[in-house]
């Protein structure tokens, strides 16, 4: 095949958190084409039109080429990079002087490798000298990461993809992954017409619900009396595994008296879930041999999701299925490094491999390394740097690839703080909405410009290869965030990124066989030994938690932070389409924009005919905090009373319509429950129909 | 599990029950040339390019559709198997308006029997110019289609969209997205699985039409 083309690189995909192994194929400086690595772990030879088509953005006019700086008038101008980091190093240095390092606050990506983010994270705590950082899985993932945490005792999949063929069903709740992650969507597909039992749970009829025995439907919020409900028939109906639950559980006993509040019949009208179904969902994974659990952000973006999380363990764990082929519990990660920016120690309370900032031992360990001394208090999370920033606490940002003005929730809120902020740095490929308060933008390079490693969902640390160099000026992010370090007089002393993942595994038990060379073609799915032996599956023998033993957690069911009432009657549920990916900064520059041009509302045809709504009508949505205008589009496949968009529009906002509420433990915000109301508007006169229609 | 004991041009192995030869020869280092055949699929057996000749059998067999007996003793070298399987990659090149480009896996088949595209030693009626390219991505060009079925298999197998059919008979054999409206109003979910796995570029990327073969 080669001969066509200049180069052929394998790297690994920088779109969702499968993590497709692919072959970039360059001529003349452009990549033009992708094919999937026949050898790809989790993509076994295919991948989705992202993945495989979505590549054109690397080359688009519009990429930052040169640094931009502020000018008095507020538009920007060129600069070299002398002048650019000479102007960070000394705001940044005057605000820590005078303010104190806590006044400054750093976001690395998840869409970054793990290398940058390292960096980014060492750049924050020793050259600034705060906790200040986070990461985006901060909105996303952050409630998973915190349950596995405390249920099993580590933040990761106990399995692989591959347990999806190994399992006799499988339950997949709050995602949809023919979309969201669609190489997974096809694996799981086929998994089902070879004889798969798919229980689908979401508020809308999802395309795997068809292949599917069982779709349930409950109402935005009510997970947690459905996992409750589920584990109630098992435990009614003596399928719970005894043995499992005395030789390696704690807690179970408390659970059991939790669960007689949650009979089928309760849950019915708690989710709006019939009864019957709740108990045959319950029936088809426990009596699987071998039984997978799979969730997205449909479980994680509510005001409990974390504690819904802990219910999808207890789930497991009553029923023994943890620890073995065909028996996982398999977050769908959304962003390709969601795993690896939070390993890393991109979050406020820990470094890498999730050791906390306020343990002495660990401090102590870093302090030697970087020669710098640090606080044992934890720093602010994303939501508390904005809070922070509008009440004048926090004075300066260094955003790297991350777009919060259109991603976070409550726009105005953020966009307020960034407004607050004395001097915001943005390092991206793209100018987004973000980079219109920033002081100084940093030209930084895309996945398909720079080597390091993601860690997809599976735990799998694999390998990114340069495919072509960045455009004009920009450079790598590893070199942009050494180069500011060493000129904040912290000199980190890489010379590559392998080097960082050197440093990463003698700073890092769980990560302590890791090195480019050992990842390889196959990747390595932590915890590594020191002899390179990786792991595929989690727990067999024993937990990650003192004692060896998994926690069940004694958690009710409580109701979400916005319901619908008489003002706003209609529920929102927010998430993602097929051919584009969040925020939309790189798909929308492809000809993916072709495939979909714009985004629409899928309104139930009961709820239309109220509302005098047609397929195609333009209709306001309000929520207490925001209104959006869109077309809407007529399906059945969502639920009366429940509307549904995507958030890939920047010209949309949908973000507009998110308030603060958030998941108690881990302020991942509440994007899948808002209470809006829809009508059209600019009606015309004909566009009303006639009131015997409309009764 | 008990193995199978095979031969495979005088080596002996032990396979799996339910090994093909072709993974057999494969798992050798051996080569035998396919043209429907993809790993990510289940074997087709249309082709018959991955003929082999097996001891004691009353003609050659299709590698890939055979699974291993014991005390089988297979040659991949076998005169009539190649010559067999020589003619069928002639027989599908008469068809072609123009020889496939260098890179594609037909070309490289035809180069491994010594096949020269300009002397064929059956001319006859070949396929006709049809090209679609209203998807972004994806085109379409009749001519090169072999019928080999492996994009039809992509999408159901390895995609699940169950975009993609095959229309017509003989030389009139065709592949066609959804009702033959094109990819876009089609059910394709637009994964290029089917112009990943084509040997032909009969579906290819718009991005490479235009790309000089070197």
């Amino acid at each position: 095949m080669s001969e066509r083309f200049d180069s052929d690189v394998s790297t690994t995909c920088g779109y969702c958190g499968v993590g497709c192994r692919l072959e970039a194929h360059a001529v003349d400086g452009r990549v033009v084409s992708i094919t999937p690595a026949l050898d790809g772990p989790a993509n076994k030879g295919h991948t989705c039109l992202k993945g495989r088509f979505a590549h054109g953005f690397s080359r688009k006019r519009e990429r930052l080429r040169t640094p931009l700086i502020r000018t008095g008038d507020g538009s920007f101008r060129a600069a070299s990079w002398d002048e650019a980091i000479a102007l960070v190093v000394s705001e940044l240095t005057r605000i820590r002087d005078g303010a104190g390092p806590d006044a400054i606050a750093g976001l690395a990506s998840s869409r970054a490798t793990n290398e940058d983010c390292y960096v980014m994270q060492r750049l924050m705590r020793a050259a600034i000298g705060t906790h200040n950082i986070d990461n985006c899985s901060r909105v996303c993932h952050s409630p998973t990461s915190w349950a596995l945490r405390q249920s099993l005792g580590l933040s990761g999949a106990t399995g692989s993809f591959d347990d999806i063929e190994a399992a006799g069903a499988a339950i997949l709740i709050g995602a949809n992954p023919t979309e969201g992650h669609p190489v997974a969507g096809a694996r799981i597909k086929q998994a089902t017409l070879r004889g798969l039992k798919l229980v689908t749970i979401d508020p809308r009829r999802i395309e795997l619900s068809d292949y599917g025995v069982l779709h349930l439907s409950p109402r935005p919020g009510s997970n947690a009396a459905v996992m409750l409900g589920l584990a109630h028939v098992v435990a009614r109906d003596g399928l719970v595994d005894r043995a499992f639950l005395d030789a390696r559980t704690d807690g179970y006993d408390a659970v059991e008296d939790l669960l007689a509040d949650y009979t089928p019949a309760d849950v019915q009208r708690i989710s709006g879930v019939p009864a019957a179904d709740i108990e045959r969902a319950a029936h088809v994974y426990a009596e699987a041999a071998e039984a997978c659990i799979l969730w997205g952000l449909g479980v994680t973006e509510h005001r409990y999701g974390s504690e819904v999380v802990r219910l999808i363990c207890n789930l497991a764990l009553i029923c023994g299925k943890v620890g073995r082929p065909g028996s996982a519990l398999l977050p769908l990660r959304g962003q390709n490094n969601v795993q690896g920016s939070s390993d890393m120690g991109a979050l406020p309370d820990t470094f890498t491999g999730y050791q906390s900032v306020a343990d002495d031992d660990v401090a102590r360990r870093f302090e030697a390394r970087w020669g710098v001394p640090m606080k044992r208090e934890r720093g602010l999370k994303i939501p508390e740097m904005f809070d922070a920033a509008v009440a004048g606490d926090l004075k300066a940002m260094y955003i790297f690839g991350e777009d919060v003005a259109q991603t976070d929730p409550n726009t105005t809120h953020v966009v307020a703080a960034l407004r607050s902020l004395e001097f915001l740095v943005c390092q991206d490929i793209f100018e987004n909405e973000t980079t219109k308060f920033a002081d100084v933008i940093l030209p930084a390079s895309s996945f398909l410009e720079k080597s390091g490693t993601f860690t997809n969902a599976e735990r799998r640390i694999q390998l990114v290869g340069a495919a072509i160099d960045p455009p004009g000026d920009a450079r790598t992010d590893f070199d942009i965030l050494t180069t500011v370090s060493a000129a904040l007089g912290h000199d980190m002393g890489f010379a590559t990124p392998a080097d960082v993942m050197d440093e990463v595994a003698q700073l890092t038990p769980d990560w302590a066989g890791v090195s480019h060379a050992r990842v390889g073609r196959r990747g390595l799915q932590w915890p590594v030994a020191a002899d390179g032996t990786d792991s595929p599956i989690l727990y067999s023998s024993q937990f990650a938690l003192p004692g060896g033993r998994a926690r069940l957690a004694a958690l009710p069911y409580k109701p979400p932070g916005s319901e619908a009432d008489e003002q706003f009657p209609l529920v929102l549920v927010t998430g993602r389409r097929l051919e584009h990916y969040n925020a939309g900064t790189m798909t929308r520059r492809t000809h993916n924009l072709e495939l979909m041009p714009g985004d629409w509302l899928e309104l139930h045809p009961d709820d239309a005919a109220r509302l005098w709504v047609r397929d195609g009508d333009v209709v306001s949505v309000r929520s207490a905090h925001g209104r959006i205008e869109l077309p809407a589009r007529l399906t059945e496949r969502i639920e009366p009373g429940h509307v549904f968009t995507a958030f890939h529009f920047p010209e949309i906002r949908t973000n507009l319509l998110i308030g603060s509420s958030a998941d108690i433990n881990t302020s991942c915000p509440e994007y899948k429950v808002v209470a809006v109301d829809v009508r059209p508007v600019a009606e015309q006169a004909s566009r009303t129909p006639a009131i015997a229609a409309a009764t | 599990m008990t193995m199978i004991r095979i031969e495979i041009d005088g080596t002996e192995a032990q396979v799996a029950p339910g090994t093909t030869v072709l993974e057999a020869v494969r798992a050798l280092g051996g080569h035998v040339p396919t043209l429907c055949f993809d790993e990510r699929q289940d074997p087709f057996g249309a082709c018959r390019v991955c003929m082999v000749g097996v001891e004691g059998a009353p003609g050659p067999i299709a590698a890939c559709m055979t699974p291993c007996r014991d005390a089988m003793k297979v040659s991949t070298s076998d005169a009539t198997a190649r010559r067999v399987a020589a003619a069928t990659v002639e027989l599908v090149l008469s068809e072609l308006p123009e020889p496939p480009a260098a890179h594609t896996e037909l070309a490289t088949v035809a180069r491994s029997f010594g096949i020269d595209g300009d002397d064929l030693r059956w001319p006859g009626e070949q396929h006709v110019r049809e090209h679609d390219e209203r998807h972004p991505y994806l085109a379409l060009q009749q001519e090169l289609c072999i019928s080999c079925g492996r994009c039809v298999r992509a999408c159901d197998e390895v995609q699940g969209a169950f975009a993609l059919t095959a229309t017509g008979r003989g030389l009139h054999a065709n592949i066609a997205a959804g009702l033959d409206q094109g990819f876009r109003e089609s059910t394709c979910v637009s994964c290029g699985a089917c112009a990943d796995t084509c040997p032909t570029d009969a579906i290819t990327e718009i991005s490479l039409l235009a790309l000089a073969e070197r």
